[in-house]
């Protein structure tokens, strides 16, 4: 008897050290994650180097900066004035943009707020839950923010660890930019591998009211296993371009979804027993989601990997500017979206109505009350003839409205 | 766009991207709709599934005096505590705890045998 409780006691014991080791592991992972944390705050790095000449001929050469700054170890304040003269634009031959190595990339204002201290105090990574940490960055051209999330695989109970174990998943990096309403034109796109796509389509709001149909995204030059959800082809064929078809080919198992909406409003909502009330808010938005290498095994050299696809959102959100749909396509969208209001608020007409309805009775009641209170009995007099009058124009026009409807 | 950018430099160093003057703060999900303490739709309810699991086994385990589920309650609420978000409040994990740990001294100080293994109730 007291053996077998013995052996039952130390597999327990085993199996929570396990568990902690696990966390352990996951923990060091983290913190090997600064480093791609520093990629945001490391604001003394120098800007180099652009995206070269688009692959296709329309595309115009991009500004590459100068190297020169290299040497400003500078303050984040201080303006470059000087410098603007003698920057020119350039052409970077093709090849010299495959080395990813030497682009360093300032991008952000401040990296890492919690919205409570003051920016720049570098609060940092924010721990939401033992999985899932959060980095706020803003104060860039075009987007109001970026909100990355790295939701890591759940190693913090024994529970969770079998169920990983069970499912192969990944580490994931959620990356959601907020754009400024004027830098994004009017579209709905999104690229994800297969079943991430019947997920989105199911889930999100506006893929599911703007793309109807699944299209494989082998016509764009990417891997078969992806699908291409569009509400206008010209847009789809205007994000992917060469660049970011390269991008994609060369780490598709690490690219979940692209999603591209000017019309995001997040997961859909539950439904409750009434209709909603309103249209969601939406806001253009950039949302991205990339898979860890090493499939819940990170190693410290896998940050380096990933280091080409936060450029590529840092691309996407420059280059969203210059994405303008054409005279069709801007028309097929203004449609789009028209009719999706249409169709909100015929859904929304019985209870607009009785609201309306409800609001002409109070009204009314009031006026009465008013009538009632009136102690002068000449203004009485006077406020009931102008309720008549009020009630006669009324009853005619609603007589006329009948008569209309007939 | 090569006229529009010469423009631009001249007022603003366009090259570097960053704006300071256009820092949005950081608004959590969550203190957008104070008013439902209902988390996001989408967010992980494994912690709340394992503290109404865990309640309920401890419940089980006090009024049947059944030892092992008054443990798998302990259980569930480390595990809901491991699950929690850093915002939620401590006040439910807390009394989810205690409510598991009662339940374990309960039936314990009722009936201070052993509790019987499952492979020893074969045998």
């Amino acid at each position: 008897m007291a053996d077998a409780r013995l052996k039952t006691l130390l597999v327990l014991l085993v199996l929570s050290l396990y568990v902690r080791a696990s966390k352990y592991q996951a923990e060091t992972e983290d913190n090997d994650f600064a480093d791609f944390e520093e990629f945001d705050d490391d604001f003394e790095r120098p800007y180099q180097g652009e995206s070269p000449a688009d692959g296709g001929g329309a595309a115009e050469p991009e500004r590459a900066a100068d190297v020169g700054r290299a040497a400003a170890a500078a303050d984040r304040e201080q303006q470059h004035d000087g410098d603007d003269d003698d920057d020119a634009l350039v052409e970077v031959p093709v090849h010299r943009s495959t080395n990813w190595d030497k682009f360093y990339v300032e991008m952000l204002m401040i990296a890492g707020d919690d919205g409570k201290a003051e920016p720049g105090s570098g609060a940092g990574l924010l721990k939401e839950s033992e999985n899932m940490y959060t980095l706020w960055c803003s104060g860039r051209v075009c987007c109001e923010g970026m909100l990355v999330q790295l939701k890591f695989l759940k190693r913090q109970d024994l529970v969770s660890v079998i169920s990983t174990m069970m499912k192969a998943a990944s580490d994931q990096v959620e990356i959601r930019v907020t754009m400024n309403a004027e830098e994004m034109d009017t579209f709905v796109f999104c690229l994800a591998n297969k079943k991430s796509a019947a997920r989105l389509a199911k889930e999100m709001t506006d893929i599911s009211t703007y793309c109807p149909e699944r299209k494989s995204a082998e016509r764009f030059g990417l891997p078969a296993h992806f699908s291409v959800l569009s509400e206008i082809h010209e847009a789809a064929a205007a994000v992917l371009d060469a660049r970011v078809v390269a991008v994609v080919n060369k780490y598709p198992e690490l690219v979940e979804y692209i999603h591209v909406s000017d019309q995001y409003s997040g997961p859909k909502q539950q439904l409750d027993d009434q209709a909603p009330v309103e249209l969601p808010k939406v806001k253009p938005t950039l949302a991205f989601c990339f898979n860890l290498p090493g499939r819940g095994r990170l190693q410290p050299a896998d940050v380096e990997t990933v280091r080409p696809l936060m450029q590529l959102v840092l691309y996407m959100v420059d280059r969203m500017k210059r994405c303008k749909l054409g005279r069709e396509g801007r028309l097929k969208a203004e449609k789009n979206r028209l009719r999706v209001q249409e169709i909100f608020l015929k859904q929304t007409h019985q209870s607009r109505a009785e609201k309306a309805q409800a609001k002409r009775e109070e009204k009314r009641r009031l006026e009465k009350e008013r009538i009632l209170e009136e102690e002068d009995p000449e203004k009485q007099r006077r406020l009931e003839e102008k309720n008549e009058k009020r009630e006669a124009k009324r009853r005619a026009q609603m007589r006329q409205m009948k008569v209309k409807a007939l | 766009m090569r006229l529009g950018s010469k423009v631009r430099m001249s007022t603003v160093n366009s090259s570097d991207p960053r704006r300071p003057a256009r820092v949005t703060r950081y608004k959590s999900p969550l203190a957008v709709n104070p008013n439902s303490s209902a988390p996001v739709p989408g967010e992980d309810p494994t912690a709340d599934y394992m503290n109404v699991l865990g309640m309920i086994f401890s419940m089980v385990g006090l009024m049947m005096r059944v030892k092992w589920c008054a443990w798998v309650a302990i259980m569930c609420s480390c595990v809901s505590f491991a699950n929690s978000r850093i915002n939620d409040d401590t006040k439910q994990i807390l009394s989810s705890f205690m409510l598991s740990i009662s339940a374990v001294v309960m039936s314990y100080l009722q009936n201070p045998e052993p509790m019987k293994l499952p492979w020893e109730m074969l045998s």
